[in-house]
Formats: structure tokens, sequence, C-alpha cells
């Protein structure tokens, strides 16, 4: 996956390589020529909104698979950011639906947030588990916590602070997408425009090199992982907002969506890498896919089957593509 | 490390089975019903499914991927055994040929995109967990389960029959796992598997026939998912749409606590054994201690990180 060639991309290989994107572009027009309202604002919204969670913790497993590299199997992944996420969100919802204030709930969520990340951190870099069996395990785990501790059950929320992220405009536009905005831009310019982001970047893509360079790329992988975990704790509170409250079994869907969203994105970079901007991108895409054929009246047992087609569909043309180089 | 005795050196050699017996000496210090035959029958019995599908993980592991579509394999093994029954009057062989040959449509799918299309194992079973997840709401219009009151005796046998008083799942589980065992441990076979795993661009060159050996391994797993699906479906008489993926996590964590236990850290069937009813063991001992549902659920899951971390880090310190 990672050899570099100096030749540029044959014209074959760039047409193959702009597939996926072609592909998404030819099937928002067709839903927008079919389903009547869909090339609106109001539906745009609904898609940006609908796909804020997602956004985040993409963004988080961008992080740690840049630091890690792109092998999914030994490289980085962290499959327990959507469980952290729900962790956090029923935290919260608990603890406010018990009367407690929104501060202590917070700090509260964000501990259990940094407890996740520092266990993952440790059992990836100094047991040596691969991070695919640390952040799998660690979501059955962080599901299990969060089931003791909202029992199972669903708890609405209606704090003033949640219902004004979900509801509250900022020149006409929901306040929730800019905030969402602000905590992927922060994610970017730690990755790409700090020192810091730049060796995480260095580790992933060989880590020989960056420890011959005198990085601790040990300690710059576990940073990783407590960064995603952090994500985790952000879209909580968007997942909150999005619900109105804690729901048990958002995580399955969080977690299928984070997949698909994340290595869909690496296939519209140009170098088929996963990528913050490409993983966002990603997200919104799968929201709209999603939010698309719904609107189009397609029934919703048919989403599995065309996002599941539309991963394999966009990786094969990344493979053949790769392989056309 | 020859002749090292101390904590460490006994850490290193027994370490996981020392935990796995403090366990069971837990468990039966806390509920005496544990340590008795019968209940040590049922955790066989309750392992049985889960250790069929953890051979089919340890055998795409063993080729250096992930099958994140057992769960699939398995309910199409279910689902074309009973509508074979059901809906075409098929007596219980036809109806388990049905079964397994519709599971191995799963492996194949995998195996052409893995083979054929080069997308990575993960990928493509994830693709193919979506796409089979979707199949079957369609097919069950939303996931209502199929129930098949009346099945031929045979076919029913295969969860509540037992062949001298072991139960009939163990029984296959058992001889599914002889045979795993002899073709990934002691044939050349599993020796070209292993080397795949390792090194594929090495056993290539060496002459293996490493897509030929991908696809086999591919459709051979998902077979024996779906030989796991007919015992669910035998064991409560109907097709459970989506029940499969409750296997998934378990499966995989098996299969590398197995590993983990290897010394060169290769998965292994009797690695894979240990592991099945390490968990088994565990669900368990924590239904007999009378737990709220949410909280023994948590507490396996912690279990299963922290063995995790032992097996593995019992193996970085030899």
């Amino acid at each position: 996956m990672s050899d570099a060639r100096i030749a540029p991309p044959s014209f074959g290989a760039r047409a193959l390589g702009s597939a996926p994107l072609i592909l998404f572009a030819a099937m928002l027009v067709y839903i927008g020529l079919n389903a009547p309202n869909f090339l609106s604002l109001f539906t745009l919204e609904l898609i940006l909104v609908q796909s804020l969670p997602v956004v985040i913790v993409c963004s988080g497993l961008s992080l740690v698979v840049m630091t890690g590299g792109d092998d999914v199997v030994s490289g980085g992944i962290d499959l327990s950011i959507p469980a952290t996420a729900v962790l956090c969100a029923g935290i919260v919802a608990q603890w406010l639906s018990g009367d407690g204030g929104l501060g202590l709930a917070t700090v509260m969520a964000l501990l259990a947030a940094l407890a996740v990340g520092l266990v993952n951190a440790a059992l990836v870099t100094r047991i040596g588990v691969t991070p695919l069996l640390t952040t799998l395990s660690m979501f059955v785990a962080v599901v299990g916590i969060n089931n003791v501790v909202t029992q199972s059950r669903r708890i609405g929320v209606d704090h003033p602070a949640i219902l004004w992220l979900r509801d509250a405009d900022v020149l006409g536009w929901p306040v929730s997408i800019p905030i969402a905005l602000l905590v992927a831009l922060a994610l970017y310019h730690l990755a790409h425009r700090t020192r810091l982001g730049l060796h995480m970047q260095a580790t992933g893509g060989s880590r020989d090199a960056a420890e011959i360079s005198g990085l601790d790329t040990r300690k710059l992988q576990a940073l990783s992982f407590v960064l995603a975990a952090l994500a985790g704790f952000a879209a909580s509170f968007f997942l909150l907002a999005r619900g109105s409250g804690s729901s048990p079994g958002t995580e399955d869907n969080l977690l299928l969506e984070m997949v698909l969203a994340t290595f869909l994105g690496a296939a519209f970079s140009p170098r088929r890498v996963v990528t913050l901007w490409g993983a966002v991108l990603g997200a919104i895409l799968v929201a709209a896919i999603s939010i698309g054929f719904k609107s189009m009246g397609v029934d919703v047992f048919w989403t599995g089957l065309i996002k599941g087609s539309l991963i394999l569909i966009v990786v094969a043309f990344g493979s053949v593509a790769q392989r056309g180089r | 490390m020859v002749g090292t005795i101390g904590l460490r050196g006994i850490f290193i050699r027994f370490g996981f089975l020392l935990v796995f017996a403090a366990f069971a000496l837990f468990f039966a210090v806390v509920n005496p019903v544990f340590a008795t035959g019968g209940n040590l029958m049922n955790i066989a019995e309750g392992s049985a499914i889960l250790l069929i599908v953890a051979l089919g993980m340890t055998l795409i592991v063993a080729t250096g991927g992930i099958d994140l579509s057992v769960g699939i394999a398995l309910d199409f093994g279910a689902a074309f055994s009973i509508v074979a029954m059901q809906s075409y009057g098929a007596d219980w062989v036809t109806a388990c040929a049905a079964g397994v040959i519709g599971g191995s449509l799963v492996g194949l799918l995998n195996a052409a995109l893995v083979v054929g299309l080069r997308v990575s194992p993960f990928m493509a079973t994830l693709g193919t967990f979506f796409i089979g997840s979707s199949v079957q709401r369609i097919f069950t219009n939303g996931g209502g389960p199929i129930s098949f009151r009346q099945m031929p005796d045979g076919f029913r046998n295969l969860a509540m029959g037992n062949v001298g008083g072991v139960p009939m799942e163990v029984v296959i589980a058992a001889i599914l796992a002889v045979i795993y065992f002899v073709v990934l441990e002691r044939s050349v076979w599993g020796r070209r598997i292993h080397a795949m795993g390792m090194q594929r661009s090495a056993a290539t060159v060496a002459g293996i026939r490493v897509n030929r050996i991908l696809i086999v391994c591919y459709v051979a797993a998902a077979a024996t998912c779906a030989v796991g699906g007919l015992i669910a479906g035998a064991s409560i008489r109907m097709f459970t749409p989506l029940s499969g993926f409750a296997y998934l996590l378990d499966a995989i964590a098996a299969v590398f606590i197995g590993a983990a236990l290897h010394p060169r850290g290769r998965p292994n069937v009797p690695g894979t054994i240990a592991g099945v009813l390490f968990l088994g063991m565990v669900v368990n001992g924590l239904n007999l201690m009378g737990l709220n549902f949410n909280t023994k659920d948590a507490l396996s899951g912690i279990i299963l990180v922290s063995a995790l971390a032992l097996a593995v880090a019992q193996r970085r310190m030899r």
C-alpha cells in the first residue's frame, strides 16, 4: 500500500482513481432527479446534522490510522471510538436525569473517555496487543459498561445546553454544524500544521524511519488513541443532541458508518490513504446517500445492501487503480 | 530460558492456564453447581457453535486475513436449510446440504473479492457483512424470524440428539475440530496455509498456489460456519435473521487468545479450543452467580480485554 513511486500515475490510473467520486456524484444526481425535495437547502442541512457524530468519530479514527499505518489488521485502527461516544452520552444522560449538573456530568464523561483512551494506549504500546484486537474487545467492554450505567434504557435529555446544540441557529444554519466543523478543523490543524502532528504522520508512514530519526513512536501512538477517545467524548454531545438523549444500540450503526466513511474517504484521496478531510467527506456522503434513498422511498432494508456494495465497488476501484500505476 | 524457575518463569509458561484455573476455582467456590459433570457438559454444549465458528475464523486468520462475515455464513446456513424443509419439503439430509451450500455462497463472494479484486480481507468481509445482513432483512421483510415447528427428527437431532450421552452438537464440533487440527497442523496443506499467512510473497515464490488455497479457505470457513447455523436452526426450530453476529467478536477473541498461547503467535486449533472454552466458562460461571444481565455483560467484556492482554503479555515475555 505504501510504496511511493516517483513516476506520475498514468492517465488510465488517474481516471480509475477518480471513479469513486464520479460514481458518488452520479448517484447523487440520480437521487436528485428522482427525489422531489432532495436538492434543497433543507435536505442539505438535514444531511449535515445527521452526519455530525460520524464526522467527529471519523476525524478521531483518521488520526489513529495516520499514526499507526493503514493496514487494517496490523496497523492503526480504533473501533472503540463509537463505544466511547455512546458511553459518554450515557453517563451525561444518566447524570442529568438524576438532577445532576451538566458541568459535573461533562467532567465524568471526559474522565471515562480518557480512561478508555489510556487503556487502549497501554494495551497497544506497552503490552503489544494489535490495535484491531484491542479496540474490538474494548468496544465490547465499553458497551457493556454503558449498559450498566444506563441499564440498557433509553434516557431522554432536555437540558437547555443540549437542546441549544440541537435547535439553535447561527446565520440561518444549525449551530451544531459550525461547532463540529471547528472540532474537525482543530484536529486537522493538529495533524497537518503542528510539529506533533507531522511526527504522528511520520510514524504512520514508516515506523522504522521515524524511530531512527529519534521520534518516540510509542508515545505518539499512545497519544493518537487518547485523542481518538477524546473525539468520542466530543461526538457524544452531538449524539445526545441528534437523538434528544441516549439510546442503547446506537454504537453498532455508528461503528459501521465510521468504518465505511473513513475508508471511503481513503478511496477519494489521491494516494489512497486515510485522510481527515477524506473521512469527513465520506461521512457526509454516507449520510447523503442514506437520506437520499430514504426520500426516494427506497425500503430501509435495502440501505445495507447499497452501502455494502458501495464499499466494495469503491475499494475494488482503489485496488485496481493501485495496480494500474 | 531453560531452567528458569521463579514467578516470571511460571507466568511465562503457565500464565494463561493459571488464570483459567483460578477462574474455574473461583466459580466453583462461589457456586458448587459449577463444577458438577452436568454443568461442565453445559459449558461444552454452550460453546459448540462458537467453537465451530471460531474454527472457520482460525483458518482465515491463519491465511493472514480476517473474516467479519462468519455470522452471515451461519445465518445463511440456518436460513437455507429451514427454507428447504419448510417451503420445498426437503428431507433433512438435503436440507443440511442446502444449508452448507447456502453458507458457502458467502465464502465464494469473499473469495471473489479477496482473490479476484484483491480487496483487503477486512474491507471485503465487511462489505459482505453489510450485503448479507441486508439480504436477510429483505428476505424476511425486516427481520422477522422464520419458524418451523414440524422439522424432521433427523434435523432436530443435530441439536437435541446425543451419542452415548454426549450432546450431538458437541460431537459435531469435536469432529470438525479434529478435521481442522489434522488439516491445519498436521498436513502439507496446513503448512502451505501457514506459510502463506506468515509471508505471502515468499510462499508465492516457493511455488505455493496462493490464490487457489485462499479460495478453498474462504469457502471452507463459510461452509463450517454454516454447519453452526444448522445446529442453531435445529435447536430453536427457527431461523432468526442476523443472529450470527453475536458470535463474531467472541470468535475473533478466541482465535487471538489461542494465537497468543502459541510459541510463535500463530493461530492454531488447540489454542482456539482453549479460547472458546475460557469464554464459555466465564459466561456460564457469571450466569450461575445470578448477576444482573447488564452487569454480567460488562464483566465478561472486561474479562475478555484482560484475558487478551494477559495472553499477549505472556507470549511477549518469552
